[in-house]
């Protein structure tokens, strides 16, 4: 079992009077998840990197804003979402050298390079909503409610984007999984 | 009950509620056509699960970080107020140069003595003028091209690191049909082997 000292709430609560040391632990506590979460979004690990530091900053800032401390992680990710969402954006607009999504070789030699290069490749398919929605949903564990705090949008668009989402990398990833079962 | 009443989407996913999973269970247990489904499903879960987690390539800043103000004063430096401050900056430093180079008033009038000192006086103003903008000018290209020779630097940098990337690849997958090559080699031989 994992304990835990402080809990997320009670971090948030004195991060919110002005404790610095509590939102450095905050920050120690979620910064991977966050990372990992705007660097399949976005593709690219230094624009994920300075995003990261942004929805940080921003948190650190806005943290008065925040009433109940259990919204923390919904919270954390809307900020992440805005940030991500304004970086695609901007790329919509000024597609440059830097857009294109980088592999994640780390990750690579830690799996069988076929299937994980399969799914990031099946991942990268999908439209930013459809790959935020799996992020959220399968990598980060949120529920459907909690994911329709985060993306700001009714319960339904949540499932559909999610939904859309699972067909096509059932698609993608079918030929592997077929091979695998051989 | 007809299959596409089941959501079998949610029923993997773990929403669903406990209320419902008996009747989906006991659905699974008598469809093969669901049971397929579900396997699909549970094996898109299994390649998505199995992705492990990216290291950041750095340590955020935390707020208590000497680092965090500077860039916190140089994201307001960045944005909107920069143009005010160097437009104000700019109409300071003009007024400044113009109070200093303004020639003193003049004595009252001897004529002739007056309007060469007031040429000289000009000539020099201008000449200053002229030397201080030079100056800025120079600094200006100066500023310019090291920023450009920093961007070339940077471009370089990330196309290699691109290329290493593209490398290494590369290699991995080399590395993959090699040991397929292999495994396909020994499997050829063990047949022939046993004919």
């Amino acid at each position: 079992m994992i304990f835990r000292e402080v809990e997320d709430p009670d971090l948030v609560a004195r991060a919110g009077k002005g404790d610095v040391d509590a939102f450095n632990v905050l920050v120690s506590r979620w910064e991977k998840r966050i990372f990992n979460y705007l660097f399949r979004l976005v593709g690219d690990r230094e624009a994920a990197l300075d995003l990261s530091q942004e929805v940080f900053l921003k948190a650190y800032l806005g943290l008065g804003k925040l009433q109940d401390g259990s919204r923390f992680a919904p919270w954390l990710f809307r900020i992440a979402h805005n940030e991500a969402f304004s970086l695609l954006r901007r790329r919509r607009f000024d597609p440059g050298p830097e857009t294109e999504p980088e592999p994640d070789h780390s990750a690579a030699a830690l799996l069988p390079v076929e299937l994980s290069l399969a799914v990031e490749q099946a991942l990268a398919r999908l439209s930013p909503e459809q790959r935020e929605a799996v992020l959220l949903k399968i990598f980060q564990g949120f529920k459907f409610e909690e994911m329709a705090q985060v993306l700001s949008c009714p319960v339904s668009t949540v499932k559909s984007r999610l939904y859309a989402a699972l067909d096509l990398l059932k698609e993608s990833l079918a030929p592997i999984n077929a091979r695998g079962a051989q | 009950m007809n299959c596409s009443n089941f959501d079998w989407k949610a029923y993997v996913l773990g929403e669903t509620l406990a209320s419902e999973r008996p009747e989906l269970e006991s659905h699974l247990a008598a469809c093969a056509a669901c049971r397929e489904e579900v396997a699909r499903l549970g094996a898109v879960m299994a390649a998505l699960a199995a992705l492990p987690q990216a290291e950041p390539p750095r340590r955020l800043a935390f707020v208590s970080d000497k680092i965090f103000a500077p860039g916190f004063w140089g994201r307001l430096w960045n944005s909107a107020p920069r143009l005010g401050f160097a437009s104000a900056a700019l109409v300071a430093a003009a007024i400044l140069v113009h109070a200093f180079t303004r020639p003193a008033p003049a004595p009252p009038p001897s004529p002739p003595a007056v309007q060469l000192s007031e040429q000289r006086i000009q000539a020099e103003v201008a000449r200053r003028m002229e030397a201080l903008l030079d100056e800025k000018l120079r600094q200006m290209e100066a500023r310019q091209s090291r920023r450009t020779a920093e961007l070339v630097a940077a471009a370089a940098a990330r196309l290699e690191r691109r290329h290493q990337a593209q490398l290494l690849a590369v290699e991995e997958n080399l590395n993959l049909l090699r040991k397929r090559w292999g495994v396909l080699y020994t499997a050829s031989a063990e047949l022939g082997g046993t004919r």
